[in-house]
């Protein structure tokens, strides 16, 4: 393997530096290597270079200007004087004003609100994990003979593709956006999202297993669910947690264009401009966001055990933020 | 039940695996096939199991040929391969797949003769204690005896295993062994196992294959595997006397180098 891909190196630069002799000495390898360096290094700067152009070609399709910022930031303060209400606590110490919120929250009832937003993500989760787990395992190649895999794979990227809002838009004829349709959304929005991280799960079950069942005469369904299925089973309880994290928030968006919950308080507040009890809600949101979080990490590493450490590593890398954040709050 | 098997070929590519095997197995006989890694023991075994298909030639079980995994054909894995997820009783139990329907062993309702059996199999290897313990808190040794378990319960009548040792200590493996030993003459199966160390394959071995390079070179019984045979199976540098006299040096530097590498280093 080495071996090839050194030889592959090789060629690679002979025909960028023009054909040199084998035996070349110590000083033709050195200014070669210099040479490669060097073009590395232009070809890495022109990268940096089109990465810049193409954020400043994006700002501006995006309608940034430097007027309309100079403009309207005395109005972003004055509103972050609503978001956070100052006050003197004991007469000296100045404050956010903790009382206000704390007031709103149990006027507008939000553990209430918050109850249901929880419910939606959860029916929803409920709902779309085992059709993932279904549509990922048929979808594995496996399990289904090449081109009919993707028929499954196709079905779940064409649910991924269309977002958990725009699926509440299509149930609407089922009884207008009510937490049910989005429920549905979500439900739908979790076998396109949870069936794709099990599909890469799937890529990577040991054969080992597979093939020990197999050597015993068994038959293909056999094969499949005790072969395949219990090396899944503590991936999928993880990653369905995972999903279940992401469905609280998208609960909440659904909430914004009136599913109920959480998100349809915070569309009130922000349209009748009370910026205190918006922030409030934004605040009750982040609790909810953050408990549910906590529930799925601890579950989740209990699950991964003791020999499971290297299963969720990437994860961890990626999304790493909030359970850090989560896990200093404990 | 007399295992045949003729001029057997396996090409992966341009690496030939095997090339024209052919040999008998009598009868209730305990068969070793040796050989270095890479000499084609594993896709001889696997073959002979149909998980793995031949370019050419044929395997024959009392003249019924053998094309696909089947039931009467029981095998033990060198990386075991067993759910480590389940229990040794349920891991015993996929044993009797082949004659449970899909809904039966879905919820896992096999009939009692079958559940005795997968027990018996326990017993047998002695894990009927150990039973209902997840196979991943087992150790090395005792989920190859659960391997041998299931093997078992598919009541075989030829068993095979592929280096069923190698992954294991010196100890477990002689464990392992005995047990697999036993077994086969208790319920005289004809058993074929590959093994790469000499000495545990001429202790339980009564028939020997020796193959190099996807070729048999030598078949015979234990006698007639005189050293000389060996050292052509191995080459020259494994056998077990050149071994054991660079085992001696080897150690006898480290007893004389070893202080005072550590004293240099503190």
């Amino acid at each position: 393997m080495s071996a090839d891909s050194d030889r592959l190196v090789e060629r690679l630069l002979r025909r960028l530096l023009g054909d040199i002799r084998e035996d070349s000495g110590i000083k033709q390898r050195h200014s070669e290597l210099k040479r490669a360096r060097l073009i590395r290094r232009l070809f890495q700067s022109g990268l940096l270079a089109g990465i810049a152009a193409l954020l400043y070609v994006s700002l501006n399709a995006a309608g940034f200007r430097r007027t309309e910022w100079v403009e309207y930031w005395p109005q972003f303060v004055e509103a972050l004087a609503q978001y956070f209400p100052p006050k003197l606590y004991f007469g000296v110490i100045p404050f956010v004003d903790l009382g206000r919120y704390y007031r709103f929250m149990t006027e507008a009832g939000l553990v209430g609100e918050a109850g249901i937003t929880l419910a939606i993500a959860l029916a929803g989760t409920i709902m779309g994990a085992p059709l993932a787990l279904l549509f990922g395992i048929l979808g594995n190649e496996r399990v289904t003979p090449f081109p009919f895999n993707f028929l499954f794979r196709g079905v779940m990227s064409i649910i991924r593709s269309i977002p958990a809002l725009v699926w509440a838009l299509i149930y609407v004829p089922l009884g207008g956006i009510t937490p049910v349709t989005a429920t549905l959304a979500l439900g739908t929005d979790t076998i396109g999202e949870l069936g794709r991280l099990l599909t890469d799960e799937l890529e990577e079950v040991d054969d080992g297993p597979i093939e020990g069942i197999r050597s015993t005469g068994a038959g293909k369904p056999q094969i499949i669910t005790f072969g395949m299925i219990p090396q899944m089973i503590r991936p999928f309880i993880a990653w369905a947690m995972f999903v279940l994290e992401n469905n609280v928030r998208s609960a909440v968006s659904l909430g914004i264009i009136g599913a109920g919950g959480l998100g349809v308080t915070l569309t009130i507040e922000q349209q009748t401009f009370n910026f205190t009890n918006m922030m409030a809600t934004i605040l009750f949101i982040v609790l909810l966001v953050i408990s549910v979080e906590m529930i799925s990490q601890r579950t989740r590493s209990y699950l991964r055990g003791d020999d499971d450490t290297e299963q969720l590593s990437l994860y961890d890398r990626i999304v790493g933020l909030p359970e850090r954040l989560s896990n200093s709050l404990f | 039940m007399v295992l045949r098997v003729q001029d057997l070929t396996k090409e992966y590519g341009d690496t030939t695996a095997l090339s024209n095997v052919s040999f008998e197995i009598p009868d209730g006989s305990f068969a070793v096939v040796l050989g270095e890694s890479g000499a084609g023991k594993s896709t001889l075994l696997r073959i002979l199991n149909g998980l793995t298909a031949p370019t050419s030639g044929s395997v024959y079980l009392d003249d019924q040929e053998i094309t696909n995994s089947r039931s009467d054909v029981g095998m033990v894995f060198q990386q075991h391969n067993l759910v480590d997820e389940l229990s040794a009783y349920d891991n015993a139990l996929t044993g009797t797949f082949n004659r449970t329907g899909y809904l039966r062993s879905l919820f896992n309702l096999q009939p009692t003769e079958d559940r005795e059996l997968a027990l018996e199999a326990l017993d047998t290897v002695g894990l009927l204690n150990e039973a209902d313990q997840t196979v991943n808190h087992m150790s090395g040794g005792q989920q190859q005896r659960v391997g041998i378990a299931r093997a078992l319960v598919q009541q075989p009548t030829l068993l095979l295993a592929d280096e069923p040792v190698a992954s294991l200590d010196p100890a477990s493996a002689e464990t392992v062994m005995t047990y697999f030993r036993e077994t086969a003459q208790k319920r005289d199966l004809t058993t074929l196992a590959s093994l790469h160390q000499v000495n545990i394959a001429r202790e339980f071995g009564e028939q020997f294959i020796g193959m190099k390079d996807g070729r048999v070179m030598f078949v015979g019984s234990r006698a007639e595997l005189t050293p000389s045979i060996i050292e052509e199976i191995y080459g020259e540098i494994q056998t077990e006397e050149l071994r054991e006299g660079t085992e001696a040096t080897d150690s006898d530097d480290l007893m004389q180098s070893e202080p005072t590498h550590i004293e240099a280093e503190s």
